[in-house]
Protein backbone atom coordinates (compact mmCIF):
# COMPACT_ATOMS: atom_id res chain seq x y z
CA UNK A 1 0.00 0.00 0.00
CA UNK A 2 2.72 2.64 1.39
CA UNK A 3 5.83 1.72 0.74
CA UNK A 4 9.11 3.45 0.41
CA UNK A 5 12.03 2.08 -1.60
CA UNK A 6 15.72 2.92 -0.83
CA UNK A 7 14.74 6.53 1.09
CA UNK A 8 17.82 8.39 1.76
CA UNK A 9 17.89 11.57 3.19
CA UNK A 10 21.74 13.60 3.26
CA UNK A 11 21.61 16.83 5.28
CA UNK A 12 24.58 18.28 3.75
CA UNK A 13 26.84 15.74 4.27
CA UNK A 14 24.83 14.12 7.39
CA UNK A 15 22.99 11.15 6.32
CA UNK A 16 19.89 11.27 8.58
CA UNK A 17 17.80 7.94 6.66
CA UNK A 18 19.91 5.78 4.77
CA UNK A 19 18.51 3.62 1.80
CA UNK A 20 15.31 2.66 4.45
CA UNK A 21 12.91 0.52 2.36
CA UNK A 22 9.25 -0.29 4.37
CA UNK A 23 6.30 -1.40 3.26
CA UNK A 24 2.89 -0.78 4.86
CA UNK A 25 -0.26 -3.21 4.50
CA UNK A 26 -3.08 -1.66 4.06
CA UNK A 27 -5.41 -2.19 7.24
CA UNK A 28 -2.90 -3.05 9.83
CA UNK A 29 -0.87 -0.99 12.12
CA UNK A 30 2.60 -1.00 11.16
CA UNK A 31 5.27 0.94 13.81
CA UNK A 32 8.78 2.26 13.28
CA UNK A 33 10.66 2.19 16.84
CA UNK A 34 14.25 3.05 17.73
CA UNK A 35 16.56 4.95 19.78
CA UNK A 36 16.54 8.52 19.73
CA UNK A 37 17.97 9.99 16.35
CA UNK A 38 17.50 6.87 14.61
CA UNK A 39 15.83 9.12 11.71
CA UNK A 40 12.23 7.99 12.16
CA UNK A 41 10.96 11.43 12.64
CA UNK A 42 13.25 12.30 8.97
CA UNK A 43 11.36 9.12 7.62
CA UNK A 44 8.02 10.66 8.53
CA UNK A 45 8.31 13.73 7.21
CA UNK A 46 9.88 12.86 3.98
CA UNK A 47 6.92 10.29 3.29
CA UNK A 48 4.51 13.61 4.19
CA UNK A 49 6.22 16.00 1.75
CA UNK A 50 8.02 18.34 4.66
CA UNK A 51 11.41 17.24 3.10
CA UNK A 52 12.05 16.12 -0.14
CA UNK A 53 14.48 12.66 -0.01
CA UNK A 54 17.49 12.87 -1.75
CA UNK A 55 17.23 9.85 -3.33
CA UNK A 56 14.82 6.90 -3.18
CA UNK A 57 10.84 6.52 -3.92
CA UNK A 58 7.78 6.98 -1.43
CA UNK A 59 4.85 5.34 -3.61
CA UNK A 60 1.26 5.04 -2.32
CA UNK A 61 -0.52 2.91 -4.55
CA UNK A 62 1.20 3.02 -7.46
CA UNK A 63 1.59 6.58 -7.16
CA UNK A 64 4.63 8.46 -6.83
CA UNK A 65 4.74 10.76 -4.06
CA UNK A 66 8.50 11.45 -3.55
CA UNK A 67 9.26 15.74 -4.10
CA UNK A 68 5.71 17.06 -3.53
CA UNK A 69 4.54 19.23 -1.95
CA UNK A 70 2.47 18.85 2.12
CA UNK A 71 -0.75 19.76 0.84
CA UNK A 72 -0.77 17.35 -1.91
CA UNK A 73 0.45 14.51 -0.11
CA UNK A 74 -2.43 15.16 2.13
CA UNK A 75 -4.92 14.99 -1.07
CA UNK A 76 -3.70 12.19 -2.21
CA UNK A 77 -4.43 10.01 0.54
CA UNK A 78 -1.91 10.56 3.89
CA UNK A 79 -2.56 11.73 7.02
CA UNK A 80 -0.09 13.04 9.82
CA UNK A 81 -0.16 13.95 13.16
CA UNK A 82 3.18 16.01 14.99
CA UNK A 83 5.58 15.04 17.43
CA UNK A 84 5.86 18.26 18.59
CA UNK A 85 1.79 19.45 19.05
CA UNK A 86 0.98 21.37 16.25
CA UNK A 87 -2.41 22.91 16.23
CA UNK A 88 -3.73 26.28 15.42
CA UNK A 89 -4.33 27.13 18.93
CA UNK A 90 -6.50 30.03 18.54
CA UNK A 91 -9.17 28.13 16.27
CA UNK A 92 -12.30 25.78 18.16
CA UNK A 93 -11.76 22.32 18.38
CA UNK A 94 -14.61 21.92 15.53
CA UNK A 95 -12.33 24.06 13.41
CA UNK A 96 -9.02 22.61 13.64
CA UNK A 97 -10.87 19.21 12.26
CA UNK A 98 -13.18 21.61 9.75
CA UNK A 99 -9.36 22.33 8.29
CA UNK A 100 -8.11 18.95 8.56
CA UNK A 101 -11.13 18.42 6.10
CA UNK A 102 -9.81 20.86 3.30
CA UNK A 103 -8.51 18.52 0.66
CA UNK A 104 -11.60 17.06 0.65
CA UNK A 105 -14.38 20.47 -0.19
CA UNK A 106 -15.70 21.47 -2.73
CA UNK A 107 -16.90 24.69 -3.06
CA UNK A 108 -14.81 27.48 -4.35
CA UNK A 109 -13.92 30.85 -3.77
CA UNK A 110 -16.49 32.54 -5.27
CA UNK A 111 -18.73 29.79 -3.71
CA UNK A 112 -16.94 30.60 -0.34
CA UNK A 113 -17.33 34.63 -1.32
CA UNK A 114 -21.46 34.30 -2.44
CA UNK A 115 -22.42 31.65 0.46
CA UNK A 116 -24.06 29.69 -2.54
CA UNK A 117 -26.39 26.82 -2.06
CA UNK A 118 -23.44 24.62 -2.91
CA UNK A 119 -21.51 25.65 0.03
CA UNK A 120 -24.09 26.00 2.55
CA UNK A 121 -25.08 22.28 2.00
CA UNK A 122 -21.75 21.23 2.14
CA UNK A 123 -20.73 23.06 5.37
CA UNK A 124 -23.98 21.93 6.97
CA UNK A 125 -22.91 18.54 5.69
CA UNK A 126 -18.73 18.70 7.30
CA UNK A 127 -19.89 20.11 10.61
CA UNK A 128 -22.13 17.29 11.21
CA UNK A 129 -19.14 15.39 9.98
CA UNK A 130 -16.84 16.66 12.24
CA UNK A 131 -19.23 16.38 15.31
CA UNK A 132 -19.21 12.79 15.07
CA UNK A 133 -15.47 12.82 14.51
CA UNK A 134 -15.01 14.33 17.86
CA UNK A 135 -17.64 11.97 19.41
CA UNK A 136 -15.58 9.47 18.38
CA UNK A 137 -12.57 10.67 20.78
CA UNK A 138 -14.87 11.93 23.06
CA UNK A 139 -14.10 15.33 22.67
CA UNK A 140 -17.66 17.03 21.43
CA UNK A 141 -17.97 18.64 24.37
CA UNK A 142 -14.90 21.15 23.70
CA UNK A 143 -16.21 21.56 20.11
CA UNK A 144 -16.30 25.43 20.80
CA UNK A 145 -13.69 25.79 22.93
CA UNK A 146 -10.10 27.02 21.57
CA UNK A 147 -8.16 24.04 21.16
CA UNK A 148 -5.24 25.80 23.32
CA UNK A 149 -7.72 25.32 26.31
CA UNK A 150 -7.61 21.54 26.08
CA UNK A 151 -5.40 19.19 28.44
CA UNK A 152 -2.26 17.14 26.66
CA UNK A 153 -3.53 14.27 26.05
CA UNK A 154 -6.88 15.32 24.77
CA UNK A 155 -4.76 17.40 22.17
CA UNK A 156 -3.18 14.75 21.05
CA UNK A 157 -6.33 13.33 20.42
CA UNK A 158 -7.31 16.32 18.40
CA UNK A 159 -4.57 16.21 16.46
CA UNK A 160 -5.67 12.38 15.65
CA UNK A 161 -8.90 13.02 14.47
CA UNK A 162 -7.85 16.21 12.49
CA UNK A 163 -5.67 13.80 10.62
CA UNK A 164 -8.86 11.42 10.05
CA UNK A 165 -11.06 14.39 8.97
CA UNK A 166 -9.42 14.40 5.55
CA UNK A 167 -10.82 11.04 5.08
CA UNK A 168 -6.52 9.59 4.30
CA UNK A 169 -5.87 5.81 3.45
CA UNK A 170 -2.99 6.29 5.65
CA UNK A 171 -2.73 8.02 8.69
CA UNK A 172 1.00 8.58 10.63
CA UNK A 173 1.12 9.14 14.42
CA UNK A 174 4.65 10.33 15.10
CA UNK A 175 4.30 9.59 19.29
CA UNK A 176 0.88 9.49 19.90
CA UNK A 177 0.90 8.12 23.39
CA UNK A 178 3.62 10.96 24.38
CA UNK A 179 2.51 12.97 27.34
CA UNK A 180 -0.20 10.92 28.18
CA UNK A 181 -1.14 9.12 31.37
CA UNK A 182 -1.53 5.45 32.06
CA UNK A 183 -5.76 5.43 31.45
CA UNK A 184 -5.19 7.80 28.39
CA UNK A 185 -2.73 4.96 26.93
CA UNK A 186 -5.19 2.27 27.50
CA UNK A 187 -7.91 4.48 25.57
CA UNK A 188 -5.34 5.20 22.98
CA UNK A 189 -4.24 1.47 22.60
CA UNK A 190 -8.96 1.12 22.10
CA UNK A 191 -8.96 4.39 19.52
CA UNK A 192 -6.08 2.98 17.08
CA UNK A 193 -7.73 -0.34 17.13
CA UNK A 194 -10.92 2.12 16.32
CA UNK A 195 -9.38 3.67 13.75
CA UNK A 196 -8.14 0.29 12.11
CA UNK A 197 -11.77 -0.77 11.91
CA UNK A 198 -12.78 2.61 9.98
CA UNK A 199 -10.87 1.17 6.80
CA UNK A 200 -7.43 3.63 7.67
CA UNK A 201 -4.39 2.01 7.91
CA UNK A 202 -1.79 3.35 10.29
CA UNK A 203 2.37 4.13 10.41
CA UNK A 204 2.68 4.59 14.19
CA UNK A 205 6.10 6.26 15.56
CA UNK A 206 6.43 5.59 19.22
CA UNK A 207 8.73 4.74 22.13
CA UNK A 208 6.21 3.13 24.30
CA UNK A 209 7.15 -0.36 24.25
CA UNK A 210 4.17 -1.91 25.92
CA UNK A 211 1.43 -0.11 23.60
CA UNK A 212 3.74 -0.94 20.64
CA UNK A 213 4.11 -4.44 21.70
CA UNK A 214 0.09 -4.37 21.84
CA UNK A 215 -1.27 -2.53 19.19
CA UNK A 216 1.30 -3.40 16.21
CA UNK A 217 1.30 -6.11 13.46
CA UNK A 218 4.66 -5.23 12.28
CA UNK A 219 7.23 -3.48 13.59
CA UNK A 220 10.49 -1.49 11.53
CA UNK A 221 13.53 -1.16 13.94
CA UNK A 222 15.72 2.52 12.91
CA UNK A 223 19.17 2.84 13.75
CA UNK A 224 21.14 5.41 12.87
CA UNK A 225 19.65 5.75 9.68
CA UNK A 226 19.44 2.34 8.53
CA UNK A 227 17.03 -0.31 8.81
CA UNK A 228 18.19 -2.49 11.61
CA UNK A 229 15.29 -5.20 11.76
CA UNK A 230 12.08 -5.86 11.18
CA UNK A 231 9.41 -8.38 11.88
CA UNK A 232 6.19 -8.90 14.52
CA UNK A 233 6.47 -7.96 17.76
CA UNK A 234 7.76 -11.10 19.08
CA UNK A 235 10.16 -11.52 16.19
CA UNK A 236 11.68 -8.25 17.33
CA UNK A 237 10.88 -8.86 21.21
CA UNK A 238 13.86 -11.56 20.72
CA UNK A 239 16.14 -9.47 18.45
CA UNK A 240 19.52 -9.44 20.36
CA UNK A 241 20.57 -6.58 17.46
CA UNK A 242 17.53 -4.52 18.49
CA UNK A 243 18.26 -5.17 22.35
CA UNK A 244 21.79 -4.02 22.43
CA UNK A 245 20.13 -1.08 20.42
CA UNK A 246 17.73 -0.07 23.04
CA UNK A 247 20.32 -0.87 25.94
CA UNK A 248 23.78 0.03 24.73
CA UNK A 249 25.22 -2.29 23.27
CA UNK A 250 27.41 -4.98 24.31
CA UNK A 251 31.25 -4.47 22.96
CA UNK B 1 -31.57 26.78 13.27
CA UNK B 2 -29.78 29.18 11.07
CA UNK B 3 -33.07 30.40 10.75
CA UNK B 4 -33.91 30.78 14.58
CA UNK B 5 -30.75 32.59 14.90
CA UNK B 6 -31.74 34.97 12.42
CA UNK B 7 -34.98 35.47 14.04
CA UNK B 8 -33.45 36.07 17.42
CA UNK B 9 -31.34 38.83 15.67
CA UNK B 10 -33.90 40.96 13.35
CA UNK B 11 -34.54 43.57 16.35
CA UNK B 12 -30.93 43.72 16.62
CA UNK B 13 -30.36 44.34 12.97
CA UNK B 14 -33.62 46.54 12.23
CA UNK B 15 -32.37 49.12 15.16
CA UNK B 16 -29.30 49.39 13.41
CA UNK B 17 -30.18 49.87 10.45
CA UNK B 18 -32.81 52.48 11.55
CA UNK B 19 -29.67 54.09 13.70
CA UNK B 20 -28.13 54.04 10.48
CA UNK B 21 -29.96 55.35 8.68
CA UNK B 22 -31.00 58.07 11.32
CA UNK B 23 -27.59 58.78 11.76
CA UNK B 24 -26.61 61.50 9.16
CA UNK B 25 -29.65 63.56 9.23
CA UNK B 26 -29.09 63.90 13.38
CA UNK B 27 -25.63 65.13 12.65
CA UNK B 28 -26.51 67.52 9.89
CA UNK B 29 -28.93 68.78 11.61
CA UNK B 30 -26.88 69.43 15.03
CA UNK B 31 -23.77 70.31 13.41
CA UNK B 32 -26.15 72.74 10.74
CA UNK B 33 -23.25 72.04 7.82
CA UNK B 34 -22.21 69.34 5.83
CA UNK B 35 -19.03 68.73 6.85
CA UNK B 36 -19.18 66.22 9.48
CA UNK B 37 -20.95 63.90 6.92
CA UNK B 38 -17.97 63.92 4.68
CA UNK B 39 -16.12 62.86 7.80
CA UNK B 40 -18.64 60.13 8.43
CA UNK B 41 -18.28 59.53 4.03
CA UNK B 42 -14.70 58.67 4.97
CA UNK B 43 -15.04 56.91 7.97
CA UNK B 44 -16.93 54.37 5.43
CA UNK B 45 -14.52 54.41 2.77
CA UNK B 46 -11.45 53.50 5.89
CA UNK B 47 -14.30 50.91 6.82
CA UNK B 48 -13.82 49.10 3.73
CA UNK B 49 -10.05 49.60 3.36
CA UNK B 50 -9.26 48.52 6.12
CA UNK B 51 -11.72 45.20 6.06
CA UNK B 52 -8.99 44.85 3.22
CA UNK B 53 -6.10 45.04 5.19
CA UNK B 54 -7.73 42.70 7.94
CA UNK B 55 -8.30 39.42 5.82
CA UNK B 56 -4.54 40.05 5.21
CA UNK B 57 -3.12 40.79 8.81
CA UNK B 58 -5.49 40.13 10.78
CA UNK B 59 -7.03 36.71 9.34
CA UNK B 60 -3.79 35.25 7.20
CA UNK B 61 -1.31 36.70 9.56
CA UNK B 62 0.29 38.69 6.22
CA UNK B 63 1.65 41.73 7.50
CA UNK B 64 1.75 45.10 4.81
CA UNK B 65 3.20 48.13 5.61
CA UNK B 66 2.21 49.49 2.14
CA UNK B 67 -1.46 49.37 2.08
CA UNK B 68 -1.76 52.60 0.91
CA UNK B 69 -0.09 51.84 -2.13
CA UNK B 70 -3.18 50.17 -3.04
CA UNK B 71 -5.50 52.85 -2.09
CA UNK B 72 -4.15 55.02 -4.53
CA UNK B 73 -3.51 52.58 -7.30
CA UNK B 74 -7.28 52.10 -7.21
CA UNK B 75 -7.67 55.72 -6.92
CA UNK B 76 -5.42 56.93 -9.36
CA UNK B 77 -6.70 54.23 -12.28
CA UNK B 78 -9.97 55.40 -11.81
CA UNK B 79 -9.04 59.19 -12.27
CA UNK B 80 -6.41 59.39 -14.74
CA UNK B 81 -8.58 56.96 -16.82
CA UNK B 82 -11.82 59.48 -16.68
CA UNK B 83 -9.20 62.27 -17.46
CA UNK B 84 -7.47 60.70 -20.38
CA UNK B 85 -9.71 58.74 -22.17
CA UNK B 86 -13.12 60.14 -20.32
CA UNK B 87 -14.35 57.10 -19.14
CA UNK B 88 -17.02 57.17 -17.34
CA UNK B 89 -16.79 56.49 -13.42
CA UNK B 90 -18.73 52.89 -13.22
CA UNK B 91 -16.33 51.67 -15.55
CA UNK B 92 -13.50 53.36 -14.09
CA UNK B 93 -13.99 52.36 -10.14
CA UNK B 94 -14.05 48.64 -11.77
CA UNK B 95 -11.02 49.16 -13.52
CA UNK B 96 -9.04 50.72 -10.65
CA UNK B 97 -10.36 48.43 -8.03
CA UNK B 98 -9.33 45.39 -10.69
CA UNK B 99 -5.78 47.16 -11.50
CA UNK B 100 -5.24 46.89 -7.66
CA UNK B 101 -6.33 43.63 -7.30
CA UNK B 102 -4.21 42.01 -9.86
CA UNK B 103 -1.00 44.62 -8.91
CA UNK B 104 -2.24 42.69 -5.20
CA UNK B 105 -1.77 39.10 -6.38
CA UNK B 106 1.46 39.75 -8.83
CA UNK B 107 3.22 41.23 -5.40
CA UNK B 108 1.82 38.03 -3.53
CA UNK B 109 3.81 35.75 -6.13
CA UNK B 110 7.38 36.91 -4.20
CA UNK B 111 5.63 38.26 -1.01
CA UNK B 112 4.15 34.56 0.09
CA UNK B 113 7.59 33.25 0.61
CA UNK B 114 8.39 36.03 2.54
CA UNK B 115 8.24 35.88 6.64
CA UNK B 116 7.72 38.51 9.20
CA UNK B 117 9.91 41.39 9.18
CA UNK B 118 11.09 40.17 5.38
CA UNK B 119 7.32 40.44 4.50
CA UNK B 120 7.08 43.77 5.78
CA UNK B 121 10.35 45.26 4.71
CA UNK B 122 8.94 44.31 0.88
CA UNK B 123 5.63 45.76 1.77
CA UNK B 124 7.34 48.95 2.99
CA UNK B 125 9.70 49.04 -0.31
CA UNK B 126 6.31 48.30 -2.47
CA UNK B 127 4.93 51.08 -0.84
CA UNK B 128 8.12 53.57 -1.34
CA UNK B 129 8.25 52.63 -5.04
CA UNK B 130 4.68 53.52 -5.71
CA UNK B 131 4.91 57.02 -3.87
CA UNK B 132 8.25 57.77 -6.33
CA UNK B 133 6.63 56.20 -9.48
CA UNK B 134 3.50 58.63 -8.85
CA UNK B 135 5.69 61.52 -7.75
CA UNK B 136 7.76 61.01 -10.85
CA UNK B 137 5.89 59.38 -13.35
CA UNK B 138 7.46 58.66 -16.75
CA UNK B 139 6.57 61.79 -19.08
CA UNK B 140 4.65 63.30 -15.63
CA UNK B 141 1.25 61.38 -17.14
CA UNK B 142 0.46 61.25 -13.22
CA UNK B 143 0.66 65.02 -13.08
CA UNK B 144 3.33 63.89 -10.25
CA UNK B 145 3.54 65.83 -6.91
CA UNK B 146 0.45 68.19 -8.19
CA UNK B 147 -1.65 65.19 -7.89
CA UNK B 148 -5.05 64.86 -9.97
CA UNK B 149 -7.96 66.80 -9.67
CA UNK B 150 -11.16 64.68 -10.86
CA UNK B 151 -14.83 64.61 -11.21
CA UNK B 152 -17.35 63.41 -8.64
CA UNK B 153 -19.98 60.95 -8.99
CA UNK B 154 -22.49 62.56 -11.05
CA UNK B 155 -25.84 61.31 -8.97
CA UNK B 156 -23.98 62.41 -5.97
CA UNK B 157 -22.37 65.20 -7.04
CA UNK B 158 -21.55 67.33 -3.31
CA UNK B 159 -24.42 66.09 -1.59
CA UNK B 160 -22.47 64.47 1.25
CA UNK B 161 -26.26 63.01 2.48
CA UNK B 162 -26.55 61.37 -0.45
CA UNK B 163 -22.90 59.97 -0.76
CA UNK B 164 -23.62 58.42 3.19
CA UNK B 165 -26.23 56.19 1.87
CA UNK B 166 -24.45 55.17 -1.13
CA UNK B 167 -21.36 54.28 0.55
CA UNK B 168 -22.96 53.06 3.86
CA UNK B 169 -24.30 50.09 0.90
CA UNK B 170 -21.21 48.78 -0.37
CA UNK B 171 -19.78 48.65 3.20
CA UNK B 172 -22.77 46.69 3.76
CA UNK B 173 -22.07 44.44 1.02
CA UNK B 174 -18.37 44.48 1.72
CA UNK B 175 -19.16 43.17 5.37
CA UNK B 176 -21.62 40.64 4.00
CA UNK B 177 -18.56 39.53 1.70
CA UNK B 178 -15.94 39.07 4.48
CA UNK B 179 -18.39 37.50 6.89
CA UNK B 180 -19.56 34.88 4.52
CA UNK B 181 -15.60 34.47 3.26
CA UNK B 182 -13.93 34.24 6.42
CA UNK B 183 -17.25 31.54 7.76
CA UNK B 184 -15.94 29.00 4.87
CA UNK B 185 -13.02 26.25 3.95
CA UNK B 186 -11.33 29.44 2.87
CA UNK B 187 -11.32 31.54 5.95
CA UNK B 188 -10.26 28.88 7.55
CA UNK B 189 -7.45 28.24 5.29
CA UNK B 190 -6.84 31.90 6.15
CA UNK B 191 -6.47 31.59 9.82
CA UNK B 192 -4.67 28.23 9.73
CA UNK B 193 -2.13 29.65 7.86
CA UNK B 194 -1.51 32.37 10.69
CA UNK B 195 -2.19 29.80 13.64
CA UNK B 196 1.01 27.40 12.40
CA UNK B 197 1.71 27.63 8.22
CA UNK B 198 3.35 24.40 8.95
CA UNK B 199 0.67 22.58 10.15
CA UNK B 200 -1.46 24.35 7.53
CA UNK B 201 0.66 22.83 4.44
CA UNK B 202 0.31 19.21 6.31
CA UNK B 203 -3.87 19.48 6.51
CA UNK B 204 -4.03 19.36 2.71
CA UNK B 205 -3.90 23.38 2.81
CA UNK B 206 -2.46 24.56 -0.65
CA UNK B 207 -0.60 27.44 1.57
CA UNK B 208 1.24 29.60 -1.37
CA UNK B 209 -2.67 29.76 -2.89
CA UNK B 210 -4.16 30.72 0.25
CA UNK B 211 -1.64 33.51 0.56
CA UNK B 212 -2.00 35.11 -2.98
CA UNK B 213 -5.86 34.86 -2.73
CA UNK B 214 -5.45 36.64 0.37
CA UNK B 215 -3.76 39.36 -0.43
CA UNK B 216 -5.73 39.35 -4.32
CA UNK B 217 -8.64 39.95 -2.05
CA UNK B 218 -7.03 42.11 0.58
CA UNK B 219 -5.94 44.71 -2.54
CA UNK B 220 -9.42 44.67 -3.91
CA UNK B 221 -10.98 46.05 -1.18
CA UNK B 222 -8.55 48.57 -0.38
CA UNK B 223 -8.36 49.51 -4.11
CA UNK B 224 -11.79 50.05 -4.21
CA UNK B 225 -12.17 52.20 -1.08
CA UNK B 226 -9.17 54.54 -3.45
CA UNK B 227 -11.62 54.56 -6.54
CA UNK B 228 -14.61 55.43 -4.03
CA UNK B 229 -12.40 57.82 -1.93
CA UNK B 230 -10.89 59.85 -4.80
CA UNK B 231 -14.19 60.38 -6.03
CA UNK B 232 -15.76 61.64 -3.12
CA UNK B 233 -12.96 64.07 -2.71
CA UNK B 234 -12.55 64.81 -6.23
CA UNK B 235 -8.58 65.30 -5.40
CA UNK B 236 -5.75 63.31 -4.61
CA UNK B 237 -1.81 63.56 -4.26
CA UNK B 238 1.37 60.79 -4.25
CA UNK B 239 1.81 61.57 -0.34
CA UNK B 240 -1.51 59.61 -0.15
CA UNK B 241 0.42 56.72 -0.41
CA UNK B 242 3.12 57.50 1.50
CA UNK B 243 4.52 55.57 4.79
CA UNK B 244 1.54 57.75 6.89
CA UNK B 245 -1.16 56.62 5.30
CA UNK B 246 0.02 52.82 5.34
CA UNK B 247 1.02 52.91 8.76
CA UNK B 248 -2.61 55.00 9.68
CA UNK B 249 -4.62 51.93 7.96
CA UNK B 250 -2.68 49.37 10.23
CA UNK B 251 -3.10 51.95 13.69
CA UNK B 252 -6.54 51.65 13.08
CA UNK B 253 -6.95 48.22 12.53
CA UNK B 254 -4.90 47.28 15.60
CA UNK B 255 -6.66 49.70 17.85
CA UNK B 256 -9.75 48.04 17.01
CA UNK B 257 -8.74 45.09 17.18
CA UNK B 258 -7.85 42.21 14.25
CA UNK B 259 -9.41 39.43 13.04
CA UNK B 260 -12.81 40.80 13.72
CA UNK B 261 -16.03 42.59 11.60
CA UNK B 262 -16.51 44.80 14.97
CA UNK B 263 -12.49 45.74 15.84
CA UNK B 264 -12.62 47.02 11.82
CA UNK B 265 -15.26 49.45 12.43
CA UNK B 266 -14.49 50.40 15.83
CA UNK B 267 -10.86 51.53 15.64
CA UNK B 268 -11.92 53.49 12.06
CA UNK B 269 -14.16 55.45 13.83
CA UNK B 270 -12.14 56.25 17.16
CA UNK B 271 -8.87 56.74 14.65
CA UNK B 272 -10.92 58.80 12.36
CA UNK B 273 -12.77 60.85 15.01
CA UNK B 274 -9.80 61.38 17.15
CA UNK B 275 -7.81 62.27 13.98
CA UNK B 276 -9.98 65.03 13.07
CA UNK B 277 -10.13 65.87 17.03
CA UNK B 278 -6.29 67.02 17.03
CA UNK B 279 -6.76 68.45 13.62
CA UNK B 280 -4.93 71.45 14.40
CA UNK B 281 -2.17 69.33 15.80
CA UNK B 282 -1.23 67.59 12.23
CA UNK B 283 2.44 68.01 12.02
CA UNK B 284 2.53 65.43 14.85
CA UNK B 285 -0.22 63.04 13.54
CA UNK B 286 2.95 60.30 13.02
CA UNK B 287 3.52 60.86 16.65
CA UNK B 288 -0.18 59.96 18.09
CA UNK B 289 -0.25 57.03 15.50
CA UNK B 290 2.89 55.77 17.79
CA UNK B 291 1.63 56.29 20.90
CA UNK B 292 -1.76 55.02 20.33
CA UNK B 293 0.15 51.95 18.71
CA UNK B 294 2.05 51.03 21.64
CA UNK B 295 -0.81 51.52 23.91
CA UNK B 296 -2.23 48.98 22.31
CA UNK B 297 0.14 47.10 21.94
CA UNK B 298 1.09 46.85 25.40
CA UNK B 299 -2.25 47.35 27.38
CA UNK B 300 -4.85 46.32 24.98
CA UNK B 301 -3.84 43.28 22.82
CA UNK B 302 -6.40 42.49 21.17
CA UNK B 303 -7.62 45.98 20.40
CA UNK B 304 -10.65 47.88 22.06
CA UNK B 305 -13.34 45.34 20.65
CA UNK B 306 -10.73 42.54 22.26
CA UNK B 307 -10.94 44.51 25.27
CA UNK B 308 -14.67 45.15 25.85
CA UNK B 309 -15.42 41.67 24.64
CA UNK B 310 -12.88 40.51 27.54
CA UNK B 311 -14.80 43.11 30.09
CA UNK B 312 -18.24 41.62 28.79
CA UNK B 313 -17.20 37.67 29.47
CA UNK B 314 -15.65 38.74 33.19
CA UNK B 315 -19.13 40.17 33.79
CA UNK B 316 -21.10 37.61 32.52
CA UNK B 317 -18.61 34.85 34.37
CA UNK B 318 -18.97 37.18 37.58
CA UNK B 319 -23.24 36.98 37.24
CA UNK B 320 -23.07 33.42 36.63
CA UNK B 321 -20.93 32.78 39.76
CA UNK B 322 -23.52 34.80 41.77
CA UNK B 323 -26.94 33.52 40.13
CA UNK B 324 -25.91 29.70 40.54
CA UNK B 325 -22.79 28.92 42.89
CA UNK B 326 -24.12 25.38 43.08
CA UNK B 327 -24.09 24.63 39.56
CA UNK B 328 -20.92 26.57 38.62
CA UNK B 329 -18.63 24.41 41.64
CA UNK B 330 -20.64 20.78 39.75
CA UNK B 331 -19.06 21.95 37.07
CA UNK B 332 -15.68 22.13 38.70
CA UNK B 333 -16.06 18.84 40.20
CA UNK B 334 -17.13 17.32 36.92
CA UNK B 335 -14.01 19.01 34.99
CA UNK B 336 -11.36 18.20 38.18
CA UNK B 337 -12.67 14.46 37.82
CA UNK B 338 -11.85 13.75 34.31
CA UNK B 339 -8.09 15.27 34.28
Amino acid sequence: MLETNNVTINFGGLIAVNNVSIKVQPHKITALIGPNGAGKTTLFNCISGVYKPTSGEVILDGQHLEGKRGFQINAAGIARTYQVINLFWKMSVLENVLVGMNSRLKASFWDSLLSTKKKREEERRIHERAHELLQFVHLDEYADAPAASLSYGKQRLLEIVRGLASDPKVILLDEPAAGMNTAEKAELDILLNKIIEMGVTILVVEHDMKLIMDVSDYIYVLCNGMLLAEGDPDKIQKNPEVIAAYLGGDE
Amino acid sequence: MNILNIQKKLPLIVGLAVLLCALPFLVRFVAGNQYPLLIMCIILIYIIAVSGLDILFGYSGQISLGHAAFFTLGAYTSGLLNIYFNLPLYLTIPAGTILATLIGALLAYPASKLKFHFLSLATVAFGEITYYFLYKSPGGFTRDFKGINVISIGFLGEDYLKWYFFLLAFVVIVLLGKTSLIKSRTGRAFISIRENTHAADGMGINVRKNKIIAFAVSAFLTGLAGALYVHLIKYISPETSMQKQSVLFLTMLLFGGTASIMGTIMGVVCIEVLMEAIRPLQEYQMLFYGVLLLIVIVALPGGIYGGLKNVAQNIRKAALKRLGRNTDNQKKVEKGGEA
